[in-house]
């Protein structure tokens, strides 16, 4: 498997391309409060926490971590089950 | 001229056209080698100065070459001749001529006037205005005409995934599908050109014992037989984030042509390389070419380029070719070679060619071209201080400075380039290691290497995802030898002759224009590109952009890698935006949805309006020829006696499960948990920033069943946020959600006489449903057998019902109601109808508007804890400058109020209050209402404002009303 954006890896349809998936926003900071998860976000260029919705397959919603910069995905999870 | 078959053609013969003319050419020929066989020389002219040009390369890398296909309204512009296969019927013309390419006006205007220089126009149109001239000069400007008519087919478009791409099909390419095949791997070839070969076209070469040609067959067939896919005609053009593009034209230009889009285990860039030039005075007159294209044209379609030849360049391969040419028939005059000794491995060629009357010059260099529209004679001068200059008649000067590996499809993939000193060129740095570049792309110009060098990595490609068949030895070849090649730039001359030193042919880019940049200040390359022109274009700086890069670093005096060269953009050859967009276009573009009463709406005069996805009926025209006095004469008849509305677009998400109430209490800003069975509520949902998202009502169908009804078009949206939420807060609580949005139609009744009607059309059955039935609640049976739900809720202001039906009731039903005489509206009436009573749309929920904004205070207070609650306290919210909702009404009762207006204190004032969101013709109050937000310290209600549209340049005095203009106590639904 090579480390190329544009496609996830989605945990029930496994590796589909980009343009099945919508992305949402950036997850907020963990404890952050609601002002500053809504207005003060930060622009991460390592690792970047993201929402995304499988909207052209299966729906789900995903948790995905990846750079931005290098476009490499790090990890993909369902929203909801990450700790 | 034609001095043999070459091996692209066959014996028959097929006609075109080039500037009104006929041509004919054997069967497999291109446009350029068909027109050079019949001695055109002149092909085109110049894009800025309109100096005459002819064929300079033999691939998509022709910089001047471009001819415009087919007659308006369906051209296609800027297509390379070498490139453009001679098919019956084929319409060709030059470019950048007026009136014809012999006598060209701009050209005759430019002779007395001298050169423009990068930046003229900018710097000399200027008084009063660049716009004074711009017509002027935008008709003189740009590359070819674009097409009239949008009528070219779009594109097939295949999704294809291998294990291992490759791209280029030449000694290289083959080579490594080869192993990638015998180790087992699923390969994909793609060559742009008709046949695969590349260079062993010409080459003299022999690969393991056999010729060239036949080893390619071999290849071939045993890639066949390992079930490799080898396209034709078919060019990388471009890729993103692994994926690469790949355009096919197997029919000619634009003709059956597909876009691939390729998902590669691994890539093998095997693209070759492209030959540049060298600048010297008049380095673009016709008959100046490269000499690899010389060799492709004598090869692929036997022509002759000229008949008296002198070869220049700064490497060893002049001499082999030299003797390929002669062999041919062609008389070599001259090898003007750069280096001051030749190699040892050219040294017993180059005696050879002297032997047969070939002069051979070392340290020398053409400096000048005499003559204008072909060549008359060269200028030869020394490079070591002893010598004289020379002049030497011919009538074609194959040039070659070297090679550019075309990386373009690492490049557009965020690859980069580092430059190799050995090869005097920018080749691949380290690649992700999905991909990689061999052969004369990665700078390896000696076939037994490149051979070698491309197995061994398609190999290890192959081992690395598992395919571990046995892939054997590697081809063994020779050919050529290196070319060791000397970087040489540009011939030595005076100031004055800068001015024709051609770097860019493409776009008039001269030596004197980088000197020029220079001395402005432009110092970075990129920047340098974008005041000259260097580089853009369809050229993107395969034949120039080394060069100019390399001339740029003379300038400077900076080494060649610090300097570093523009970045090319895609697509590698140029396409149309019609394959582009592949189809993403037309219908295909997006999804358009029609309600099931579509039909009927249409054969009944309704004109239609898009709305999001939905096409909705915005009047009917038997009430009126427009749709003001149709929304006008419709929406009076609803509160006259009644009308019927399609509201199929209505959102409608089933909510369902144990926790489906609490959930949704979460996701509104009202609680749906208290919500009766069998009632419903008009709830509003805020985003996470607390701004009003969408508003609908909710029906409670059963204890844990519900229906959240969203705004037309934002059931999609609203699905994916119920999800979301669902997803993060609520996975491990019961609710299922559910889009029936196309599942039921809606039809929408009010009006005074909508429970009477109904009564009559639904029949006894639903006789003490409907008399019984309150506001806001709703009853479920069916009609004719199928489902029907009736809720009683007004988006008007009448009494109203909407009717959730089964599709296959919902013409019958609307058909009843018509016939027992409640007329259709549009959403023009609706839209009348609702500001009249100051209900919301989009216009309204903006996403810039809070609840508070939008009157709702009365729904905060009651202190539901929902998404998006926790920021409605913030300062900014409660401003007095902050807008909210307010109706406005013109003073005098009669003006006309638009929508986007601004809101100002006086009709001098431009600062901004607020803006008109909905503005419509009341026909119950008639005159002009409006529903807009104005700043909160100067809403209230008798206020007198002025609605500023400076767009249109009215100013009205407007006095602030109450959103509800028409029925304030909603006595008229209550009935």
């Amino acid at each position: 498997m090579n480390a190329v954006m544009m496609r996830l890896t989605c945990p029930f349809c496994g590796a589909r391309e980009l343009n099945e998936f919508q992305f949402h926003k950036t997850a907020p900071e963990p404890g952050a409060n609601p002002f500053a998860s809504v207005y003060e976000r930060v622009n991460r260029t390592e690792i970047s926490q993201e929402y995304w919705q499988h909207v052209q397959g299966c729906r789900a919603w995903l948790y995905v971590s990846r750079n931005p910069s290098t476009g490499e995905v790090y990890q993909v999870s369902l929203l909801g089950t990450q700790p | 001229m034609i001095l043999r078959r070459g091996h692209r053609v066959t014996t028959q013969s097929v006609s075109f056209q080039f500037d009104g003319r006929e041509y004919t050419a054997q069967a497999g020929d291109t446009v350029a080698s068909a027109l050079l066989a019949h001695g055109v020389r002149l092909f085109g002219r110049s894009v800025k100065y309109r100096r005459p040009r002819g064929v300079f390369a033999a691939g998509p890398e022709e910089p001047n070459a471009l001819l415009t296909v087919g007659t308006q309204p369906c051209v296609i512009p800027n297509v390379s001749a070498p490139q453009l296969a001679v098919t019956p019927q084929l319409i060709t013309r030059s470019q950048n001529r007026w009136p014809s390419l012999r006598v060209d006006l701009h050209a005759v205007l430019q002779a007395g006037g001298g050169f423009f220089g990068a930046g003229f126009y900018y710097k000399t149109f200027m008084w009063p205005s660049w716009r004074t001239y711009e017509t002027m000069i935008r008709h003189l400007a740009g590359l070819g005409e674009a097409p009239g008519a949008a009528d070219i087919a779009p594109p097939h478009v295949e999704h294809l995934s291998c294990d291992v791409l490759v791209g280029g099909a030449g000694a290289a390419g083959l080579a490594a599908a080869l192993a990638a095949a015998r180790a087992g791997a699923r390969v994909v070839v793609c060559e742009r050109e008709p046949q695969a070969g590349g260079e062993l076209d010409f080459e003299t070469a022999t690969i393991d014992e056999q010729s060239a040609t036949e080893w390619v067959r071999a290849s071939l067939a045993e890639l066949a037989r390992a079930g490799a896919r080898v396209l034709y005609h078919t060019a990388i053009v471009g890729g993103s984030d692994g994926l690469v593009i790949a355009h096919a034209e197997p029919g000619g230009i634009a003709k059956n042509n597909t876009v691939y889009r390729i998902r590669p285990q691994k890539f093998v860039m095997a693209m070759g390389a492209v030959e540049r030039g060298i600048a010297f005075a008049n380095n673009d007159r016709p008959g100046v070419m490269l000499l690899g294209a010389a060799e492709r044209y004598l090869a692929r379609y036997g022509v002759a380029v000229g008949k008296v030849l002198v070869l220049f360049g700064n490497h060893d391969r002049l001499y082999a070719s030299a003797m390929r040419l002669h062999a041919a028939g062609m008389r070599v005059r001259a090898i003007v070679d750069t280096r001051c000794d030749v190699s040892a491995a050219a040294f017993g060629l180059r005696a050879t060619l002297t032997g047969m009357g070939v002069e051979c010059m070392s340290g020398h260099a053409v400096a000048e071209v005499h003559g204008v529209y072909g060549i008359r004679r060269i200028r030869i001068i020394p490079l070591q201080a002893t010598g004289t200059e020379r002049f030497i008649e011919c009538d074609a000067l194959l040039v070659s400075g070297g090679w550019t590996p075309m990386l373009q499809a690492a490049l557009h993939d965020g690859g980069q380039r580092e430059f190799a000193a050995k090869v005097s060129e920018f080749v691949a740095s380290v690649q992700p290691e999905w991909r990689t570049a061999v052969g004369a792309c990665a700078g390896t110009f000696e076939l037994g290497a490149i051979l070698t060098e491309s197995f061994r990595a398609a190999a290890q490609f192959a081992h690395s995802i598992g395919a571990m068949g046995v892939v054997g030895r590697a081809p063994v070849g020779r050919g050529d030898t290196a070319p060791q090649l000397q970087a040489f730039w540009r011939s030595p001359c005076t100031r004055a002759h800068e001015k024709t030193q051609f770097v860019d042919l493409q776009n008039d880019v001269t030596v004197a224009d980088l000197r020029l940049a220079l001395g402005e200040g432009f110092v970075d390359i990129e920047h340098i590109k974008r005041y000259t022109t260097l580089g853009i274009g369809t050229e993107q700086g395969r034949t120039g952009g080394l060069l100019g890069a390399a001339i740029v670093a003379e300038l400077k005096g900076e080494a060649l890698s610090r300097v570093g060269v523009s970045r090319t953009r895609p697509p590698y050859q140029p396409m149309t935006l019609g394959s582009l967009a592949g189809l993403n276009q037309g219908d295909a573009l997006r999804v358009t949805r029609r309600t099931p009463l579509h039909a009927w709406n249409q054969a009944h005069g309704a004109v239609f309006e898009p709305a999001e996805y939905w096409l909705r009926t915005r009047y009917y025209r038997a009430n009126g020829t427009d749709a003001f006095t149709a929304g006008i004469q419709e929406a009076t008849r609803v509160r006259a006696h009644g009308g019927i509305l399609d509201g199929s677009t209505l959102g409608k998400i089933e909510v369902a499960g144990a926790d489906a109430a609490a959930f949704l209490d979460r996701l509104y800003l009202t609680k749906a948990s208290t919500i009766k069975v069998g009632r419903s509520k008009y709830m509003v949902n805020l985003r996470e920033d607390g701004m009003v998202l969408d508003d609908g009502i909710v029906l409670r169908l059963a204890p844990n069943r519900f229906l959240a009804t969203t705004g037309s078009g934002h059931a999609e949206h609203m699905l994916s946020h119920f999800e979301h939420y669902r997803a993060l807060e609520w996975s491990h609580r019961q609710v299922a959600l559910t889009n029936l949005t196309e599942a039921w139609a809606v039809i929408v009744v009010a009006g005074p006489k909508s429970r009477a009607t109904l009564m009559n059309v639904l029949g006894e059955a639903w006789h003490a449903r409907l008399s019984g039935l309150t506001h806001m609640e709703f009853s479920e049976s069916c009609w004719q057998g199928q489902a029907l739900r009736v809720l009683r809720a007004s988006f008007s202001g009448e009494l109203a019902f909407e009717l959730h039906c089964q599709h296959g009731i919902a013409v019958p039903l609307w058909e009843a109601l018509v016939a027992a005489g409640l007329p259709p509206y549009g959403l023009e009436a609706l839209d009348i109808l609702r500001v009249e009573k100051g209900y919301l749309v989009s216009s309204e929920m903006n996403g810039e508007a809070t609840p508070q904004d939008l009157g709702m205070d009365g729904l905060v207070n009651l202190g539901n804890e929902c998404v998006g609650r926790a920021l409605l306290g913030r300062p900014a919210f409660v401003e007095p400058q902050r807008p909210r909702l307010v109706g406005l009404r013109a003073r005098d009762g009669k003006s006309v109020i638009q929508g986007g207006a601004q809101i100002t204190l006086t009709a001098a004032d431009t600062h901004s209050l607020g803006h008109v969101s909905s503005s419509v013709y009341s026909p119950a109050l008639a005159q002009w209402i409006a529903l807009a937000f104005v700043a909160r310290d100067r809403a209230a209600t008798g206020t007198v404002l002025v609605a500023r549209d400076l767009l249109r340049g009215t100013d009205v005095d407007v006095v602030v009303t109450s959103p509800v203009h028409v029925d304030p106590s909603s006595e008229r639904m209550k009935v």
